[in-house]
């Protein structure tokens, strides 16, 4: 019964694992780059330097709004983090008539002045794409991306019920011994981190967990909105009076709403109704501040700066929920706790990877005619270089676009992603056009390629190459140039063993029958 | 092909076309439909049996039905008989699905 529920588990490891492989890879690899979508932001923004203090920064962000649209009727205000430089606003047009996106938004500087910079996405889209996918509703790409991590979760326990020595393999790992090094990559990766990657997934279906399993709130309430209200306050418009007001210091207000929260800054601020009698401030907590994501509340009057009301203290299953969502976005992590989330993340990306490549691997051997693989292989096989090698090299790519394309380019941000997404497919065609055992590594030489590419295109056109940072102490400049040579260097050594394993030829089965069934 | 390799594998212990259909169908669909009723029958016990505040219990069910649909895939395949997996979750759903339409008929939901 024992060895019968080993291979179930085992068939089902490997097939959850496979089917939705590959989109993992690119939700897993993406994801993990968010836990810097800040410092991504403002490398892919070299003109914005030095930081901004976030209640200056609001002071500014409503001096702009009165310039621009006094008679808005809501103005939003993201003051910077601890991590950006940047003040964000976008407002509600008083007449409400649907506008273009940048028409009713600015990113301004500490003073409120507007920024003028190279348009880009930045980090936010590699943050947007683990969840919202591109070039697809986002509805579809949400409930596709909670399929994938169903079966993430599927596949992480029946993974480890298959794994037969946990403990015993976990320090495990030889190199150059072909199939065994490739169970041993996948098992450290997936063993070291194993509470995160039970934590990710888990918690990533937490964060849309409404919209997978709305029947929870389906059973108490019979219209959606009365829940949602009940969670998160009623947002009731009032109209304008008519009758002006000044608005009172928003600085004085953030200061208030931080003393009330034993010093956590405010991270959100929405002012409804400014220049009116009935104005009103909402000050939310920023996500920094705590684990929990979804940060205390508190209302202000517009006019006289006293509070007028808070947010309700959460019971504990909303409590859970906050925290669960707050470890996996990780916006709470200082840096030493946020690297050590990027190299999970990285742990997760190349634990996908190497059970994708596993899967041929295994079934390489045992093919009646290995020059000749049946289309199941050759499709995954190609998929994988796709992948693999395809998608990384299409963030590189992102990367090199943000500096190549010309400053003044329409709509440049949309290229910057079409670049991703163009060199991923290249990348596809190419592996469908060559031998796979000759695509291997010329498509991680490639990846190795366009990412050591990224830090000299940066040198050559910023005044933020990396020996001006390294000199100047800009370590956000220098850890991310480094980070894309030590990931050129890791595809070139992979590109390395791929060109060698063609050499050599492929490998002769020299595994014991036991090992074949249990891994 | 496929065949020759599952007995190469020594993983021919009689996992059919069928067998492994009937089980897709359990894991996926059948326990999406278990799960909701689940969850929805544990949202109204917390909140009409134990008086805990509506939103609170919703929110509690929800978390929860993640673990829950996680262990009833594994079990879709971890059961040796097929004929107990489909029983298991028929008369699980059932309960579930009375037990809801009772309580749903009672009234109280906001």
């Amino acid at each position: 019964m024992k060895e019968g529920l080993r291979q179930s588990m085992a068939l089902l490891h490997t097939w959850t694992g496979l089917l939705l492989g590959w989109l993992l890879f690119a939700m897993f690899a993406t994801g993990t780059s968010a836990y810097f979508q800040d410092e991504i932001t403002r490398w892919m923004q070299p003109e914005v330097t030095g930081d901004a203090d976030p209640v200056a920064s609001a002071e500014g962000a409503v001096r702009f709004l009165q310039r621009t649209v006094p008679d808005a009727k809501s103005w939003y205000i993201s003051p910077p983090n601890s991590r950006s430089a940047t003040t964000q606003v976008y407002w509600q047009p008083a007449d409400d008539k649907p506008t273009k996106r940048g028409e009713t938004s600015a990113m301004l500087d500490q003073s409120g002045r507007e920024i003028s910079t190279r348009e880009t996405s930045g980090g936010f889209f590699l943050y947007r794409f683990h969840f919202d996918l591109h070039y697809m509703p986002v509805l579809w790409a949400r409930y596709l991306v909670g399929v994938a991590a169903m079966f993430m979760l599927v596949a992480i326990i029946s993974g480890i019920i298959t794994h037969k020595k946990i403990f015993a393999d976990f320090f495990m790992l030889r190199f150059n011994k072909g199939q065994r090094s490739w169970l041993d990559a996948h098992n450290v990766t997936a063993v070291v981190a194993l509470p995160f990657h039970l934590m990710i997934t888990f918690t990533g279906l937490v964060t849309l967990a409404t919209m997978y399993m709305p029947w929870g709130i389906a059973a108490n309430y019979a219209e959606r909105d009365t829940f949602f209200e009940a969670v998160f306050g009623k947002s009731e418009e009032v109209a304008r009076s008519g009758k002006p007001a000044p608005l009172a210091a928003i600085g004085p207000i953030m200061q208030s709403a931080s003393a009330r929260w034993d010093g956590k800054k405010v991270g959100y601020l929405r002012i409804a109704n400014p220049g009116d009698a009935t104005a009103t401030i909402s000050a939310t907590r920023a996500a920094e501040g705590a684990i929990g994501s979804r940060g205390e509340e508190m209302t202000f009057s517009g006019v006289t700066g006293q509070p007028v009301g808070g947010s309700m203290p959460k019971g504990a299953a909303l409590a859970t929920e906050s925290v669960m969502i707050g470890l996996h976005a990780g916006r709470y992590a200082e840096y030493g706790l946020r690297w050590l989330y990027f190299l999970s993340g990285l742990g997760g990306t190349i634990m996908v990877g190497s059970g994708l490549v596993l899967w041929t691997v295994k079934r390489r051997t045992r093919l009646p005619d290995p020059s000749r693989p049946h289309f199941g292989f050759r499709l995954v096989e190609k998929l994988n270089i796709a992948t693999i090698a395809g998608f990384p090299a299409g963030i590189a790519a992102y990367f090199l676009a943000n500096r190549l394309l010309p400053l003044e380019m329409a709509d440049r941000a949309d290229h910057e992603i079409n670049s991703l997404f163009l060199t991923w497919l290249a990348v596809l065609v190419y592996a469908l056009a060559r031998p796979s055992a000759r695509a291997w590594p010329e498509m991680l030489g490639l990846a190795a390629a366009l990412f050591a590419a990224v830090p000299l295109v940066n040198a050559f056109t910023t005044a933020r190459g990396l020996p001006v940072s390294l000199l100047a102490g800009d370590w956000l400049f220098v850890s991310f140039d480094l980070v894309m040579l030590l990931l050129a260097l890791g595809f070139a050594m992979g590109a390395r063993k791929a060109a060698r394993k063609r050499a050599e030829g492929p490998r002769t089965a020299r595994r014991k029958p036991r090992e074949a069934v249990t891994a | 092909m496929a065949k020759s390799a599952a007995t190469a594998r020594g993983t021919n212990r009689g996992i059919g076309r069928w067998n492994v259909a009937s089980r897709i169908l359990a894991a996926i669909p059948a326990n999406y439909l278990f799960t909701s009723l689940a969850t929805a029958c544990l949202a109204r016990l917390l909140a009409h049996g134990l008086t805990v505040n509506p939103a609170e219990a919703s929110v509690a069910a929800t978390l929860l039905s993640f673990a829950i649909f996680a262990t009833v895939a594994l079990f879709a395949f971890g059961l040796r008989s097929i004929a107990r997996l489909w029983l298991w979750l028929a008369v699980g759903s059932a309960i579930g699905g009375s037990l809801l339409w009772l309580s749903l008929d009672m009234g109280g939901r906001l």
